[in-house]
């Protein structure tokens, strides 16, 4: 269970976030919604405590992420970019990870196998294409197996075919009890993927609830995500 | 508890140690490093053999590059932390070791632990060039003068390679912590010994000189070899303090 | 020009080239006055052997603003260190907007050199001030000449600078080396008392453009050091035109 309770986020004299408050659910796909711009990488990168708020919480399960016992079976994070030094090969990124977690390298194996980057393990992650850095980073992610991911923007990047592919793991993932939360600018494939949905327009949340209620009257998701943020663009600037 | 906590700081020290030598760019500076020592150290031991030479000047030649040496751990120490902000490595590094005093910690003592037996190769192979050229010069001088002036540079360097790491994870930037580095190693720390020799004793790099001068130089001796450790290293603390509680505040 | 304006505004909009300003207006000034304050005393009883050098040594050893410009001009394209994305080769951006190569390369030298030329008079300016103020009236008649001379040497150091980077694509090599080489334990110098070949190093030719005790000429100097800038620059060209942007 994550929990976002009110947290605000000042940057200079900008107000990135004021009082963004929201809930992901085990056994659901979360999705994070929001134009570029609006807070979903900054609520993350709170959430995994890679950023400070400057007031209000962001919980794992209880505790903030700094206080978990063992953060990579806890949670599995894949943030935007690759996470990765462009001179150390995918294998040799995934092993220290491993190692920091006490993992064994079958183990780091058995990811590159998950998401398909057995073949280039060996090359530097310099040379990966942008949808190769993805699946490095989802490989990252799911190394510890963990009960909950993190996913900023999963499908940006990918091929269809891994578009696809992600869907049905992440359905996967949430059918076996787990918690998936992700964010994404992409309306028709969030549609077809998450359970619950948070729309999120310059750093408020302007929706939040299962993915029926948050389209309520319009046709589609992408029609109800319009109307909210268009809504929003008017009074917030 | 105590028993989890001790291996979980055994992993992440062992996941640095893992991240430094997977670093092809550690290698090379390593490897360089050791080169161009060799080659200024024979062009010194080349330049003297012409000259006279008393008995304790094989060491005085063998560590004459020391100067130049220290440039290639400084760049070591800076690779180490700045690498992190490379392709926004250091997300994943907190994702997995969240806790950040232990994670710069443990990177400093991973650093130590690589850098000491890198220094301790460069610096005897320096020496021993010289004592292999120069063997007709070398009658007097101790094996445990040798070993102990060897070690003591090894350890001079391992500790301004320390020093730049925390000054890297300071700024995060590779270029400006090596211009600052470089310009107090180079040019500040020259004039300071010009202009300001009483005070300039007390900074790094020439306390952490006695670590390894004692023995040959012909210099007046202001502190001695323990004093010129102890200082040295407490600036390294100092600044690795210092990079802890910035690292801690700051947005990753 | 649309190009040389674009490297121009590329460069002030780097945060790092405010460092390269102010170490290069303010360093060779506190040099020379450092330089100055020693030897006030044997200057004004008119027993200084190096008063021709007060001034001009804080312009020979104050380079590194010069050399970060330079270094950065370049080294910025390639820049990869970012914590929040994957960090931007900018250079590939570059060369979609000026797709001639040689044409990028020349309006990014360009804009070296100009904002070289003005960085020296800069210091130029303060280390003469710096001089006049502690040596009073005892401070030696700076020549127009040899100022031109300081000029050049800057000039060309940040040109240097600026080749060796495009071959390095990191800044790493080329700072260390030339910063080294700006102190006071120069390699060059070094090998100049071992071997004569030593005095056609660019910084040692050059430098005899304006200090007095020369090897060669100051024109000899400053055509040696000529010489090294242009077939680096010849050679970066040859290398930047082959080699794959993203490698």
């Amino acid at each position: 269970m994550l929990t976002i309770n009110n947290v605000v986020k000042h940057r200079g004299n900008q107000e990135i976030l004021s009082g963004v408050s929201f809930k992901a659910r085990p056994g659901r796909v979360t999705g994070f919604l929001g134009p570029n711009g609006a807070g979903k990488s900054s609520t993350l990168r709170i959430l995994l405590g890679l950023d400070r708020a400057t007031s209000g919480s962001a919980l794992i399960d209880g505790v903030p992420f700094a206080e978990l016992q063992n953060p990579l079976a806890t949670v599995g994070a894949a943030l935007d970019g690759f996470g990765a030094h462009r001179m150390r090969t995918g294998r040799a990124h995934l092993r220290w990870i491993a190692r920091a977690a006490g993992l064994s390298h079958s183990r780091v194996e058995e990811v590159l196998e998950i998401v398909g980057l057995t073949n280039v393990a060996g090359k530097r992650v310099g040379t990966y294409s942008l949808g190769m850095g993805k699946r490095l980073g989802m490989a990252a992610a799911l190394l510890g197996d963990p009960e909950i991911l993190v996913l900023d923007e999963p499908v940006n990047g990918l091929d269809p075919e891994g578009i696809r592919w992600i869907r049905t793991f992440l359905r996967e993932r949430a059918e076996s009890g787990k918690t998936v939360l992700l964010s994404s600018h992409l309306m028709g494939e969030l549609a077809e993927t998450v359970d619950d949905v948070v729309i999120i327009n310059h750093g408020k949340v302007v929706a939040d609830g299962t993915l029926e209620e948050v389209i309520g009257n319009h046709s589609t998701l992408e029609e109800a995500f319009f109307a909210l943020t268009s809504k929003n663009n008017g009074d917030g600037v | 508890m105590s028993v989890s906590s001790s291996r979980k700081t055994t992993r992440i020290l062992s996941a640095e140690l893992d991240k430094l030598i997977t670093m092809p760019l550690i290698w090379r500076t390593f490897v360089a490093t050791f080169i161009i020592n060799l080659v200024l150290t024979a062009a010194f031991t080349s330049a003297s053999l012409q000259g006279a030479a008393d008995t304790k000047s094989v060491l005085n030649i063998g560590l004459a590059s020391m100067i130049y040496l220290q440039a290639g751990f400084i760049i070591l120490g800076i690779l180490a932390t700045c690498s992190e902000y490379t392709g926004g490595q250091v997300q994943t590094t907190l994702t997995t070791i969240p806790w950040r005093g232990l994670q710069l910690i443990s990177k400093h003592l991973a650093l130590a632990v690589f850098t000491f037996p890198a220094a301790l190769v460069i610096t005897a192979s320096g020496v021993l060039y010289t004592v292999l050229m120069m063997q007709d010069t070398v009658a007097g001088i101790g094996i445990n003068t040798m070993i102990q002036t060897v070690v003591g540079a090894a350890g001079y360097l391992t500790v301004t390679t320390l020093l730049s790491a925390a000054v890297g994870a300071l700024l995060r930037r590779t270029t400006p912590a090596l211009v600052v580095l470089l310009g107090y190693y180079f040019i500040v720390s020259p004039l300071m010994s010009d202009f300001l020799p009483r005070v300039h004793n007390y900074f790094p790099d020439a306390a952490g000189a006695y670590m390894y001068m004692e023995t040959f130089s012909n210099e007046v001796k202001v502190l001695t070899p323990m004093q010129g450790t102890g200082i040295a290293v407490g600036w390294t603390l100092i600044f690795m303090a210092i990079a802890i509680v910035f690292y801690r505040k700051r947005d990753a | 020009m649309r190009a040389f304006n674009a490297e121009l505004s590329k460069l002030f909009s780097l945060p790092g080239i405010w460092l390269a300003f102010l170490i290069g207006a303010f360093v060779p000034a506190v040099i020379a006055a450092l330089d100055s304050t020693a030897q006030k005393e044997e200057i004004i009883a008119g027993v200084s052997t190096r008063l021709s050098e007060v001034g001009y040594i804080g312009l020979a050893l104050g380079v590194q603003g010069i050399i970060i410009l330079g270094v950065l001009a370049v080294s910025s394209e390639y820049l990869t260190e970012s914590s929040e994305s994957g960090g931007g080769n900018q250079i590939t951006t570059s060369l979609t907007v000026v797709s001639s190569r040689f044409h990028f390369l020349l309006a990014k030298a360009s804009a070296v050199t100009v904002i070289g030329i003005l960085l020296s008079i800069v210091a130029i300016l303060t280390t003469v001030s710096a001089t006049n103020l502690i040596l009073g009236e005892y401070a030696p008649a700076f020549e127009a000449p040899k100022l031109i001379g300081v000029v050049c040497y800057w000039t060309f150091t940040a040109l240097l600078a600026f080749g060796i980077t495009i071959l390095t694509k990191n800044g790493i090599i080329p700072l260390t080396v030339l910063i080294i080489n700006s102190s006071v334990v120069a390699v060059s110098y070094l090998l100049s008392k071992v071997t004569k070949l030593a005095f056609y190093l660019p910084d040692i030719a050059g430098s005899n453009m304006f200090m007095s005790d020369g090897f060669h000429t100051p024109f000899t100097g400053g055509l040696i050091m000529f010489a090294w800038v242009a077939v680096l620059f010849i050679i970066a060209v040859i290398v930047f035109h082959r080699r794959d942007v993203a490698s």
